[in-house]
């Protein structure tokens, strides 16, 4: 019998908004704890909730990105259950009349893609962080310190149907969530900030069957690397344990980060009744088609549609892929590039590739000022004339970033230019061939590998300024007449 | 002349004309508690010192023409479930008896600009749970009509304190008739106005779609006047609206209505009486009276305690011990939080969170809660079909004169009870008023309660006024100035 995972995951996004959802708190990113503050977000006596009106576009937008059809008469509900770092011991959020519902996102695997589908995105707000002493749980806890200044921050939530198949397109629906709220310009989409945080559902079942296993939620993780390990140990445990015929419950697990392992967190019996209803603190979110049409009118060039635009410039998929996850400046480069070399390969490869990795390397955030994208195109069009090697151009490029200089000056400057005038290289090839004749007596014995002692002797004595290719060519030429 | 017993706008004029000062009535006013408050105990803290100081800045503003406002020097007593900033507000319970406010209600806000004097804060029923402010953890308060009497509830502290002319007027807070109830047994005016006219920021939340700050004072005039200075749109109350005032007809032209299943079994006679004095002056007025039934009125409590308790249940859950208020200490945060509820909490505070827990739990919410909200929306439609047919609905505020304290507080059904007039006006969002008409056998006084459509409430006020001026009700308890 062959099973089936089926996976399906709720991921939180912290919005980018300057205020808190329900009140006019900052939201600060800092470690001082309880500094942004008020009645409303601390749950004091008499204080009310007031939505943020652009928490309500962002997440209209990424609804309407998702292609969710929106909920016209939205509401707000209120979520019950006691924890400490819950001020109102509710938290709002959205129940039965979410602002989007019944979207799908593609994303890309290698050179294929998928649409996830996606069931619901709704809004609601983030709680407290609480610091347990003594125990990392509650339950055991001597004391536990409670920070408010994340009580009340906007947070989307976003759902898929249960469709996820495999922890690779879980990681890729992931990345491309991410990408799409960074372009959005709803969410800071740092995952080492805790800004999206996820929960898998997953279950096996026999392939082919009609029912989905009993479902096991594993909580709160927010790296790539902590869901595609979590999913794949829990696809392996409930294999084993279906194989074995051991029971699987239905419960709610967490991932351990650190013994690579989930854990149960607790079962569905002790799970809460939420009592969820209508938060009669706010009236309903009546979203017009005009404020619709609004939002509508900021939403810039989605991921797909990128990928699409990469793809016509002769990319492949999976490069479209890479760039359209890359930093604005990278893909305006690339454009740039692209469009005076007309040289795809070349132009991605040298600006995913070296420009990046050079930046990396010399910690360099972003590009100097006196750096040109026509630079990059000179490289290329260098290289593709033979008038460079592909060595010299990283001398090149690593110049650039350093020194206000063009291509052309430094390839001069470091007598960079290649040698393709054959007469003068043939002169050089006859004097080195004269001074070393034991080799030449080698290669014609059968050496070959000698030739490249003897490409090495030309470029060293030309400064490296002949074409290594044309060096050999002339070389085997000369040795065999 | 004893001036604790003028309306506000006479005691401008008296200010203004320097005959009186804003010390001087303050003086009398703190005399006056002074003499009834160990047998009243209507309020829990009384502001003396810097009240002295605020009476003296009032007199200048007087001597010197600067005062604008027709509330300036006059001293109010407020409930204490409206915070104001750096005083306690306990709500009356054992949860918050050391619980003192950071901010300021809205309509304190307000009547600080309207250079308000605050005599103090008033006793309630635990977070307004009751209707005879016996349900306060620092003990009842008494009618000062006769003492063996309650006062009503759960505004009763306000309204005994307006009825000893321990203040000039008070503020209150109405759910299910904790306005009109206690006006009505101390002989007063008390005003609940449309739902949404006045801000609830800063009151403490019993049932937020239901609560709905107002005045409790002595004449029809007085309420206008408060009214007038605290309601208004708030940026802060999500609920708060435009105060867009509807006129109506308030002259011989008025339409009146008798509430058909007000005027039933279940009413006294001495109630019903009293209705019918005043619908008799206002036909021989040449007004149009006629009987209107709305069937529904039959639910009304069987309503509000669900959709009442559901909403507090939620409510009161931030009372936990974790950031403010009354802690008990346990061996887990849970345990502390679980002792804290237990020991802060009355009970029948406790038993409504129970009912409303109940409503709004898994497998029970259809059948309660959401049963609660349908049958609200088909009271608003009959509601709704009667405003057509008439101006002014006109019922007994409550279905007996005052009773006695302890009688009914071993029957939570029979003390729920005398809300049944009252609860429809706030299911319904309408303005409603009671007016003080007559003076029973035992020497109680009787009210009578007149409601009309949402945001017509300057109409009711108009209205109101002409039934004021008819009945001439001019009494007030004796023995407290
Ligand atoms: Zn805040």
């Amino acid at each position: 019998m062959s099973l089936q995972p089926t996976i399906g995951i709720e991921t939180h996004i912290e919005l980018n908004t300057n205020t808190k959802m329900f009140c006019r708190c900052g939201v600060v990113d800092t470690e001082d704890p309880n500094v942004s503050l008020c009645p409303t977000c601390l749950g004091l006596p008499g204080a009310l909730p007031v939505p943020n009106k652009k928490a309500i576009e962002s997440i209209t937008l990424l609804a309407l990105s998702t292609g969710c059809e929106i909920t016209r008469k939205g509401m707000f509900h209120r979520k019950n259950y006691f924890y400490p770092d819950l001020p109102k011991n509710y938290q709002i959020s959205q129940f039965d009349l979410p602002v989007g519902l019944n979207g799908e996102l593609e994303i890309v695997i290698e050179e294929s893609t998928d649409n996830i589908q996606i069931e619901r995105v709704h809004m609601e707000e983030d709680t407290g962080k609480s610091t347990h002493s003594g125990s990392g749980r509650i339950e055991s806890a001597t004391s536990t310190a409670l920070d408010f200044n994340r009580s009340g921050v906007p947070l989307v939530e976003i759902v898929t149907k249960p469709v996820i198949t495999s922890s690779k397109q879980a990681v890729a629906y992931i990345e491309e969530l991410r990408q799409l709220a960074i372009d959005l310009n709803i969410s800071e989409g740092r995952l080492e900030k805790g800004n999206l945080r996820f929960d898998a559902n997953i279950s096996v079942a026999p392939e082919g069957s009609s029912e989905l296993g009993t479902k096991v939620e594993i909580k709160n993780m927010n790296s790539l690397r902590s869901l595609e390990r979590a999913i794949d140990y829990e696809i392996e445990r409930q294999t084993k344990a279906v194989e074995d015929g051991v029971e699987i419950i239905q419960e709610t697990r967490h991932w351990d980060e650190n013994k690579e392992l989930t854990s149960t967190m607790r079962s569905k019996e002790g799970s809460a009744d939420y009592r969820y209803f209508s938060d009669p603190d706010l009236p309903n979110m009546y979203l017009s088609e005009d404020f619709i049409n609004q939002v509508k009118s900021t939403m810039p060039q989605l991921p797909k549609k990128q990928r699409e635009e990469l793809v016509d410039t002769g990319l492949s998929l999976k490069q479209a892929n890479i760039l359209s996850k890359s930093d604005v400046w990278i893909k305006s480069l690339y454009f740039k590039v692209h469009k005076q070399t007309k040289d795809s390969e070349a132009s991605f490869n040298w600006i995913t590739g070296e420009l990046q990795g050079q930046m990396r390397k010399s910690n360099i955030e972003k590009l100097p000022d006196w750096f040109s994208y026509e630079y990059l195109s000179e490289i290329i069009e260098l290289i593709k004339n033979s008038k460079i090697s592909f060595t010299s151009a990283k001398v090149i490029l690593s110049e650039l970033l350093n020194t206000d200089s063009t291509p052309n000056e430094v390839a001069e400057q470091k007598n960079l230019f290649q040698e393709n005038d054959t007469d003068k290289i043939s002169e050089m090839i006859v004097q080195i061939l004269e001074e070393n004749q034991d080799v030449v007596e080698r290669i014609k014995t059968g050496e070959d590998k000698l030739v490249g002692f003897l490409v090495g002797l030309v470029m060293k004595q030309s400064n490296g300024s002949v074409n290594p290719g044309m060096a050999k060519e002339l070389l085997l030429k000369k040795i065999e007449d | 002349m004893d001036i604790t017993n003028l309306p506000i706008r006479k005691i401008n004029t008296l200010f203004s004309k320097k005959e009186l000062k804003p010390s001087e009535l303050y003086s009398q006013i703190f005399d006056n508690a002074a003499n009834s408050e160990a047998s009243l105990h209507a309020h829990l803290t009384l502001f003396e010192d810097e009240n002295i100081k605020k009476a003296k800045e009032s007199d200048s503003r007087f001597d010197s023409g600067t005062a604008e406002s027709l509330l300036d020097g006059i001293p109010i007593a407020i409930k204490d479930n409206i915070n104001i900033k750096g005083y306690k507000t306990t709500c009356s319970s054992k949860m918050l008896s050391n619980y003192t406010s950071p901010y300021d209600a809205t309509v304190i806000k307000k009547l600080k600009e309207s250079q308000t004097l605050f005599t103090g804060k008033t006793n309630l029923d635990e977070f307004a749970m009751g209707s005879s402010t016996e349900n306060s953890a620092f003990g009842l308060t008494r009618n000062p009509w006769n003492t063996d009497f309650v006062p009503g509830g759960s505004s009763g502290g306000s309204a005994a304190s307006v009825g000893a002319r321990s203040s000039i007027a008070a503020l209150g807070s109405d759910t299910g008739g904790s306005i009109r109830q206690p006006a009505s047994f101390c002989g007063l005016v008390g005003f609940k106005p449309t739902y949404g006219t006045v801000s609830r920021y800063g009151l403490i939340a019993f049932a937020s779609s239901l609560d709905q700050i107002g005045p409790i004072t002595k004449t029809v005039d007085d309420s206008r006047i408060i009214f007038s200075a605290i309601s208004g749109d708030d940026p802060r109350d999500a609920t708060s609206i435009v105060n867009n005032q509807v006129d109506i007809p308030s002259g011989k032209s008025a339409k009146i209505g008798v509430i058909k299943e007000l005027m039933e079994d279940g009413i006294s006679d001495e109630a019903k009486n009293e209705v019918n004095k005043v619908t008799e002056i206002l036909k021989s007025n040449g007004y149009e009276v006629k009987e209107i039934s709305i069937p529904i009125i039959e639910l009304a409590i069987s309503i509000y305690y669900l959709i009442a308790p559901a909403e507090c249940s939620a409510n009161l859950a931030r009372f936990d011990g974790v950031r403010y208020g009354l802690r008990v200490d346990g061996n887990t945060s849970y345990e502390m939080m679980e002792n804290t509820r237990a020991e802060g909490f009355g009970k029948e505070v406790k038993r409504r969170i129970l009912l409303g827990t109940y409503a709004l739990s898994a497998g029970y919410y259809d059948e309660y809660y959401g049963k609660a909200l349908q049958a609200r929306k088909e009271m608003i439609d009959e509601f709704t079909k009667a405003f057509d047919e008439v101006d002014y609905l006109i019922s007994p505020t409550t279905p007996t004169q005052a009773f006695k304290a302890g009688e009914k507080t071993s029957n939570p059904l029979e003390m729920y009870m005398s809300d049944l007039c009252t609860i429809p006006a706030n299911l319904a969002g309408l303005p409603a008023i009671s007016i003080p008409t007559g003076i029973t056998n035992e020497n109680l006084p009787l009210g009578v309660q007149v409601m009309s459509r949402a945001l017509s409430d300057h109409s009711l006020l108009n209205f109101s006024e002409i039934i004021e001026k008819e009945i001439q009700f001019n009494q007030q308890p004796k023995g407290w100035v």
